[in-house]
């Protein structure tokens, strides 16, 4: 009898749906409000993504408060690389005692986001920055270096227009 | 004037609810299932002999991106083999929050397991709740080392950094919530009888050709065998975590879904009791700066959501990198098992077998 009974009047269906109108009501009756708790799904490209102080992003290399280059070339990082995406030509540069790159280059497109590089450095001259938009339309762009305008290693990435309100 | 003919048809490799890039060749006798078989090797990048090109350190990267669905796990086994190799003692707390993590890990995989399970039957509103939950767990992957998915989040020796500040908190907050979710999802689907009708009953596989293949996990557990390395054979903390192994005999694919709500909760009670009981010190040991290998050769098996993984490591005298290495992918050796699921069944059951083995093919490809 009850086995009839559950099979003629769907509880199950009810159930779920009981649950799933619970949250849309949830939703629904709160969305005007300026605090909003339920929603889960943020409107990213018109609000900034929120990002953990930890997140790995692009190689940045730093510069000491007098603006010179930390790196030191002790080619660290260029070895740790499980996808050799790092090349340091080394150098000397007048009036300074530890060497010198005179190249830095940063291929992206193979890069992994591991941070590796940055655990191996002993010099604090490199970090991974918060940046996660490094789109680009032409392959060049992924090749980083010390030079040039764009794209080069101690700037942020240019990011493009992303918003219909932008243009 | 009709005749009785088997049509071949190939299910895959674009197929959405092949998880992935699986093909599998069917032959079908109207729409019973005659013969089934899986063709692999479409996501093959060789991650076994990239390993053996580099060194000990660097080889973490690439078990991040065999099964991507639970790359903490895989880093786990990968760190803990390394150990075994060169006879790291790692300390107590970096023990502790790799449980955590790994724990965390397993709740994740198991999420996108329903999600993906329960989408490929018909059930799409238990796929954005199950997503939702998984965003938590995702942010605290992010937060802890920094990425969200390809986590390479140990070290060997231990851990690169310590758990960050307002990591507690996080915690906290999601296993306050956790257990009202896992009972939603079981509203929606433990007595729906839609569901019923497609997971009861479908897939069997009994203990016996389950132990035969080498069929571990979740799957294995379905069918009455309690086996888990974390229990039988345990490593990081689990000796020390209180914990049960749920396991079914009914051996079909409702069996196998009731398995792994369970661990679930099983997880967030190792969660807790990892909260609770966690220790200070150091969370690196003391490692030289090369790691050379000397000549030796471990296997060193965790217990990944899906299943056993198990890493092969081969050292060669003063090496910087393995010299043969090899993963035991519990995806593939569950897989070997779906002809033995899916014969003599109906072809709209495939579907439910693949989603109930719950396979990666990054880790089936390597």
């Amino acid at each position: 009898m009850n086995k009839i009974l559950r099979t003629l009047i769907p509880f199950d269906i009810a159930k779920g749906l009981a649950i799933t109108g619970k949250h849309f009501a949830k939703v629904f009756f709160t969305a005007n409000r300026r605090k909003v708790r339920y929603h889960i799904v943020s409107e990213y490209p018109e609000v900034v993504a929120k990002i953990q102080p930890r997140f790995r992003g692009r190689l940045t290399l730093l510069k000491d408060e007098q603006g010179e280059i930390k790196c030191v070339c002790c080619l660290a990082c260029e070895k740790i690389c499980p996808t050799q995406v790092i090349t340091i030509e080394k150098g000397k540069k007048e009036g300074r005692k530890m060497p010198f790159p005179v190249r830095y280059d940063f291929e992206m497109e193979r890069c992994i986001f591991c941070e590796f590089c940055v655990e191996s450095c002993g010099f604090d001259s490199i970090i991974l920055n918060h940046q996660f938009e490094l789109a680009a339309y032409n392959r060049e762009d992924f090749s980083l270096g010390m030079e040039g305008l764009g794209q080069n290693m101690f700037e942020p990435s240019p990011v493009g227009k992303f918003s219909v309100a932008d243009d | 004037m009709f005749k009785n003919e088997e049509m071949e048809i190939n299910l895959g490799p674009q197929h959405p609810s092949t998880h992935g890039v699986l093909r599998v060749k069917l032959r079908l006798d109207g729409e019973t299932i005659t013969h089934c078989q899986p063709v692999i090797g479409y996501l093959h990048r060789g991650v076994e002999k990239i390993c053996e090109n580099q060194t000990f350190f660097q080889g973490q990267v690439w078990t991040d991106r065999m099964d991507y669905c639970s790359a903490v796990a895989n880093n786990l086994g990968w760190a803990e083999a390394n150990e075994k190799l060169f006879g790291i003692t790692v300390p107590r707390r970096a023990q502790y929050i790799r449980t955590m993590l790994n724990e965390f890990n397993r709740l994740a995989s198991h999420l996108i397991w329903l999600a993906t399970h329960a989408l490929d039957i018909g059930a799409m509103t238990v796929f954005l709740y199950a997503f939702r939950e998984r965003e938590d767990i995702l942010d605290m992957n992010e937060a802890f080392c920094g990425s969200r998915l390809t986590t390479t989040a140990f070290r060997i020796g231990g851990l690169r950094e310590d758990l960050p500040p307002g990591f507690e908190k996080m915690v906290k907050t999601f296993l306050a919530k956790f257990p009202t979710c896992l009972e939603e999802y079981e509203n929606l689907l433990s007595e729906n009888r839609i569901w019923k009708k497609r997971t009861v009953g479908v897939a069997k596989l009994n203990a016996e050709d389950a132990i035969a293949m080498g069929v571990t996990g979740p799957v294995l557990r379905a069918a009455g065998v309690p086996y888990d390395i974390r229990k039988a054979f345990p490593y990081a903390a689990y000796a020390e975590m209180d914990f049960e192994i749920p396991t079914r005999t009914e051996a079909d694919t409702y069996a196998r879904y009731l398995v792994r709500m369970a661990e679930m909760r099983q997880s967030a009670r190792i969660i807790q009791q990892c909260m609770d009981g966690m220790p200070e010190g150091p969370v690196m040991a003391k490692l030289p700066k090369i790691l050379r290998s000397e000549v030796n050769e471990v296997y060193h098996a965790t217990e990944s959501p899906k299943g056993e993984i198990g890493y092969y490591l081969v050292g060669e005298k003063g090496a910087l990198n393995p010299y043969r290495f090899h993963v035991r992918a519990p995806g593939f050796i569950n897989l070997q098992s779906l002809p033995k699921m899916a014969e003599g069944g109906l072809i709209a059951d495939i579907v439910a077998a693949i989603g109930t083995l719950d396979i990666v093919l990054g880790e089936i490809d390597r």
